[in-house]
């Protein structure tokens, strides 16, 4: 049962329940509980599963660990505490591990030194012995490992590979059956992804090892739904999630958060000036706080910033830092370093000081462009502010019009405690693959019996019997001949008993070695051949589909590939509209789904309070000349918003310009679809402004393309935004209302699973998931017989698997998984069909314009779209259409090479 | 498909039927593909075989065939032979045996070591090449003498495919016949037959085998198959200008 709790407990009644040295030495150097300790002292005490969702900087950590501190001691004590383990702490980050240990290690001496002056003699007498800790990460060093199998430490700090790992070590599991409590950190980020669900199996296992039912803790920041958080932190029981109680503090921190337009007019300013404001606004910022934290969402913008306030504001070398994933370990914890003593006045980062260590005296956070997510939105302010009472300080510099309503929408959403959902992934078979493969290697399983410790896993709690056996027996080499399993399978199953275990003594070691959702991929540094100017990075998978003459696009520019050298390439730049490789590796992120209903919402709003302007004052609005009468309505919705003057100014200009020209502003209620001429790529397009966030976007721009390109029998090209998508057809072709309507009708009467199935089969991104699916599930090892395979032949290795694999069974698990992966994870099919549905029924209605250019709201989509094709491959006449296209270019057939201009 | 009177592309498929010898041709089969990846940790499921079996039964439906002529590389991994190889090809001879046929295998640069077995597995094995009714079938790693009267040479070795750039600037591969003359004889290239053919495209790449150096590649005809068809794609030298001007469009 999930109960959240609301009122806290007393003070005193908090620190009784505590052992007296752990009392005291928590008085000696604390003044007071902190929010969520005065709930989860007791909880944790009465041996609760108790998830805390706090802000950084409320005692989160302490308010999950003083209690067991307490329940270890009072062993130590009893002269009972043995060199065994009672407690893991598991979170996703080695830094955080690092982190957590220091902050262990400090109250453990001091508690105990506590103890041994009051106690002296009896110290040892009584065989009181301090409690002991220890890190345990793919860092730590074989002799380390061998001195923890002989003297495991008390509480046990890991990552969950390594946990996966040790719990499938014959002999370390001995120490871990006296486990009593399990404490999960940054839950956030496990919850909503395959590591986690990795991590609710490995737990379920040791719950399985361990002697006694243990006490889960879950700390975590604010998460929504929150009860589907704690599920997850629990598990099943039955059929019923097993008891915890919420803790919710996360409305503890107060926030004061503002949009800032740099300038009044983003469009007609020039780009220099617009780049001096920011820099302006941010020296106002920086120069008014103690440590400043900036949010650049990419790695170039990180260097560039960090350049930049060097340069042109003056910052020192040692007042200014950057902070990105591709920075080497030890330069990342110089920074963390430096920030929690105060050192740097300012700190910039691209998304990876988001989550983790405490990063100390950051008074104030800046996110230059959208962060795309109230909660991320939510979680990077929370970084401000070192106590809990401290007030948040937060701004988000905006760098276009659409973000700036986004960001704006997104801060007011932020205030009112609005946030986004996440899912928890739903019974991801590789992920199980492995699991079942490390049960096997425990011991014998009988298959009803294992397949009810999956189940009792949150993200496997609706797995079915079915699904489970097909993974089975693809562990076992039952899509092989029976002798060739001795090759193929990693477990033998016994179809009469129904009994599985390993098979063959190379199987543990390939657990160990293989063991992990997170794929191999590396960075390739992107270089302009002729200046040797870096322009970016993209991943060695990307560059290995790269030829000469490729034309792809990077940081908004396209360029051709020329040659790769090493872990560098060469390129030019492009003078091309399309590029040739789609870049499904982009680093930017997706707008959600809530904010993306809520920009939609205050569209209808503001648009609705605009629309009955008079003519002259909306021109005026327009062309900012005179002072323009705003109606009231709109006035009040701007002024109850968190911007700057320059921000409401610009949103009512975007809006009314928008109105002036095509009449219409669409919502979450209503999908704009604008037929116009695009200038640059000279051809009709269709613009579908779909504001319902980018894995809608992605899900319903292909089911449009693959019907459109039936309707008009040709190849169809799409370039996908977070506030719409385009879609044009490769040739000329009249296109008219009724096109669309015939379009909506067949995408609303068709099997959308099925038409998306088709088309994504031979779509790079399913080559690309299938890899790190095959990989996952053990049918590609990375790591075999002491050897690593490179990324390349992992993938060359995975084109033939998936063909085979297509061959064999197109329900085969691996592919069935990469399908669910690419449904759920990437695109959002679930929420495609609900929209589909709305359109059925015209609870969300679409509309048919005409433009002569394309609309203010289409602009941004036009230079932002992230390009793919969709190809007409199922077509039973395709090699003729190939065929066609080499009769064209080389003149015999007329046609194509002239576009019709308008 | 008909080349002349007497040979004919199986529609769709990568065989040829050579109707005065009741033969059917294929080539480069890489039997023990999927054993051979498996030894090295990526476990590719069975399907090569089982594929192949299937061209075959095509093939054979309503054409009378006495024999299955192999133009090299029935087997993939040329330092040694497998366990896992050798059962692959048993099953194979076994299974032209009960279509009653019989296998006569031109040894390829894979095929190594290949003879010991070949009581065993009850088909015939050539070294260099194998003649009949005035075809001369060869693997084509190495260049073969020709003799006078020759009707065609039929050869594999090369994976021929074909690149094309689609309207929206995206390149396709197909697999492909070759067809041509070799000092003055015509020549048939086979398209690899395996499941899992690696192709070398003729129109970017160099050609593999050294007959193509005494061969106008460009005056040669592709012959393209695939998606249940088999187009005749005209010759490599149009193909190639294609591909050049797709290029300069999209600079």
């Amino acid at each position: 049962m999930i109960d959240r709790i609301e009122h806290e407990f007393g003070i005193e009644e908090s620190l009784s329940v505590l052992n007296e040295y752990v009392r005291k030495w928590f008085t000696e150097n604390f003044n007071e509980l902190t929010p969520p300790q005065r709930y989860a002292f007791k909880l944790i005490a009465e041996r609760k599963n108790v998830l805390i969702a706090s802000p950084t900087g409320t005692g989160k950590t302490m308010s999950g660990f003083l209690s067991i501190l307490s329940a270890l001691f009072d062993k130590a004590l009893e002269g009972k505490l043995e060199e065994k383990i009672y407690c893991i702490y598991v979170s996703p980050l080695r830094s955080l591990n690092n982190d957590v240990y220091k902050n262990l290690t400090r109250p453990l001496e001091g508690i105990y030194s506590l103890i041994r002056e009051s106690k002296g003699k009896e110290i040892i007498t009584d065989n009181i012995r301090n409690v002991t800790i220890g890190v345990r990460t793919g860092d730590t060093t074989q002799q380390e490992r061998r001195k923890m199998l002989s003297k495991p430490p008390n509480i046990l700090v890991t990552t969950p590979e390594s946990l996966a790992i040790l719990i499938s070590s014959s002999r370390f599991v001995e120490n871990m059956k006296s486990v009593e409590y399990i404490v999960v950190d940054e839950i956030h980020e496990l919850a909503n992804n395959k590591r986690g669900a990795h991590l609710s199996l490995s737990i379920e296992r040791l719950q399985e090892i361990s002697e006694k039912k243990f006490v889960r803790v879950g700390l975590g920041a604010t998460l929504h739904p929150i009860e589907e958080a704690a599920r997850y932190l629990v598990g099943m029981e039955g059929e019923k999630p097993r008891q915890c109680t919420v803790v919710d503090t996360s409305a503890v921190k107060k926030m004061d958060v503002i949009t800032i337009s740099p300038v009044e007019d983003m469009i007609y300013t020039k780009e220099g000036k617009i780049e001096d404001e920011i820099y302006k606004e941010i020296d106002r910022i920086v120069s008014a706080s103690s440590t400043t934290l900036i949010f650049t969402n990419t790695r170039s913008g990180t260097e560039r910033v960090v350049f930049n306030m060097k340069k042109r504001l003056k910052y020192k070398q040692e007042e200014i830092a950057a902070h990105h994933s591709s920075l080497s370990r030890e330069s990342r914890l110089e920074v963390e370093g430096l920030l929690k003593q105060g050192a740097l006045k300012c700190v910039v980062s691209s998304t990876s000081l988001e989550l983790g260590v405490d990063i100390g005296t950051i008074d104030n956070v800046i996110q230059l462009g959208s962060p795309k997510s109230v909660s991320r939105a939510i979680q990077r302010i929370g970084r401000a502010g070192h106590t809990y009472n401290a007030i948040a300080r937060g701004e988000v510099i905006v760098l276009n019009r659409d973000d700036m309503i986004e960001c704006s929408v997104m801060l007011d959403a932020a205030l009112k405690k609005h946030l986004d959902s996440f899912s928890v992934p739903r019974n991801p078979l590789d992920v199980l693959a492995q699991h079942i493969v490390g049960m096997a290697i425990d011991r014998k399983w009988e298959i009803k019996e294992a397949y009810n410790v999956v189940r009792r896993a949150y993200p496997f709690s609706t797995l079915q019997m079915e699904d489970f056996l097909s993974v089975i027996d693809y562990l076992a080499g039952n899509y092989v001949g029976l002798e060739s399993r001795r090759v193929y399978g990693k477990i033998w199953y016994d179809k009469d008993t129904g009994i599985i275990g390993k098979r063959g003594m190379f199987i543990r070691p390939i657990y160990m070695l293989n063991v992990g959702t997170i794929p191999d991929e590396v960075s390739i540094g992107v270089f302009e051949s002729s200046t040797k100017k870096w322009v970016g990075n993209i991943e060695e998978e990307f560059l290995s589909r790269l030829e000469n003459g490729d034309i792809f696009a990077l940081g908004g520019k396209l360029y051709m590939f020329e040659k790769a050298a090493g872990t560098k390439c060469y390129v030019s730049q492009a003078h091309s509209n399309t590029p040739t490789i789609p870049p499904w590796f982009s680093e930017q992120l997706p707008l959600s789904y809530e904010l993306a209903r809520l920009v939609g919402k205050f569209r209808g709003d503001i648009s609705s309070a605009l629309e009955n302007m008079e003519e002259d004052e909306a021109k005026k609005v327009v062309s900012s000349k005179g002072k323009p009468k705003i109606p009231e309505d709109a006035q009040r919705i701007l002024d109850g918003m968190p911007i700057n003057d320059y921000a409401r100014t610009a949103i009512s200009k975007y809006i009314t310009e928008q109105l002036l020209f095509a009449g219409i502003v669409p919502t979450d209620k209503m999908i704009l679809v604008e037929y116009t001429y695009d200038q640059k790529s000279e051809k009709d397009i269709l613009v579908f402004h779909s504001i319902f966030g980018r894995r809608i976007n992605d899900t319903l721009s292909r089911l449009i393309a693959i019907n459109l390109g039936v309707i008009l029998g040709q190849d169809i090209s799409i370039a996908i935004n977070d506030n719409g998508f385009v879609v044009s057809p490769d040739e000329p072709v009249e296109i008219n209302e009724e096109t669309i309507e015939t379009l909506m009708r067949k995408i609303t009467n068709s099997d959308i699973e099925a038409v998306l199935r088709g088309n994504i089969r031979n779509s790079e991104m399913m080559r690309r998931r299938f890899r790190h699916v095959a990989s996952r599930s053990f049918m590609i090892l990375r790591n075999y017989k002491g050897r690593r395979m490179p990324v390349n032949r992992q993938q060359i290795s995975a084109r033939l698997l998936m063909k085979a694999a297509e061959e064999i069974d197109p329900d085969f698990p691996i592919l069935k998984e990469t399908y669910r992966e690419i449904f759920e994870e990437v695109m959002d099919i679930g929420r495609t069909r609900e929209l589909v549905a709305r359109i059925a029924d015209g609870s969300v209605s679409y509309k048919f314009v005409e433009t002569v250019s394309p609309s203010p709201f289409s602009h941004t989509i036009l230079t932002f779209g992230h390009a793919d094709v969709v190809l007409m491959k199922d077509r039973n006449d395709y090699l003729r259409y190939l065929h066609g296209l080499v009769l064209d270019r080389i003149g015999i057939k007329k046609g194509r090479k002239h576009r019709v201009k308008k | 498909m008909m080349l002349g009177k007497d040979v004919e592309l199986i529609d769709g498929e990568p065989i040829a039927y050579i109707r005065s010898i009741c033969a059917l041709v294929l080539s480069d089969m890489h039997l023990g593909f999927e054993s051979y990846n498996a030894g090295k940790g990526i476990l590719v499921p069975k399907v090569n075989l089982r594929s192949i079996k299937k061209i075959v039964e095509k093939a054979l439906e309503g054409r009378s065939v006495s024999k299955i002529i192999i133009t090299g590389d029935i087997k993939n991994d040329f330092s040694t032979v497998e366990i896992e190889e050798i059962k692959e090809i048993e099953e194979f001879a076994a299974f032209a045996e009960s279509k009653g046929l019989e296998v006569v295998l031109v040894k390829g640069n894979h095929d190594n070591f290949i003879d010991k077995y070949k009581n065993r597995l009850g088909i015939k094995i050539h070294g260099r090449s194998f003649q009949e009714g005035g075809y001369l079938f060869f693997h084509g790693d190495t260049v073969p003498a020709i003799r006078k009267g020759l009707k065609m040479m039929v050869m594999g070795h090369e994976h021929p495919a074909i690149s094309i750039i689609s309207g929206s600037g995206r390149k396709e591969s197909v697999r492909c016949f070759l067809e041509g003359r070799y000092k003055g004889v015509k020549l048939l290239v086979m398209p690899a037959a395996s499941y899992f053919a690696g192709l070398s495209s003729v129109t970017y790449g160099e050609m593999l085998s050294p007959v193509f150096r005494k061969v106008d590649v460009g005056n040669m005809r592709a012959i393209a198959f695939g998606y249940g068809r088999t187009i005749d794609f005209g010759k490599v030298s149009m193909l190639r200008l294609a591909a050049r001007r797709a290029k300069e469009e999209r600079l």
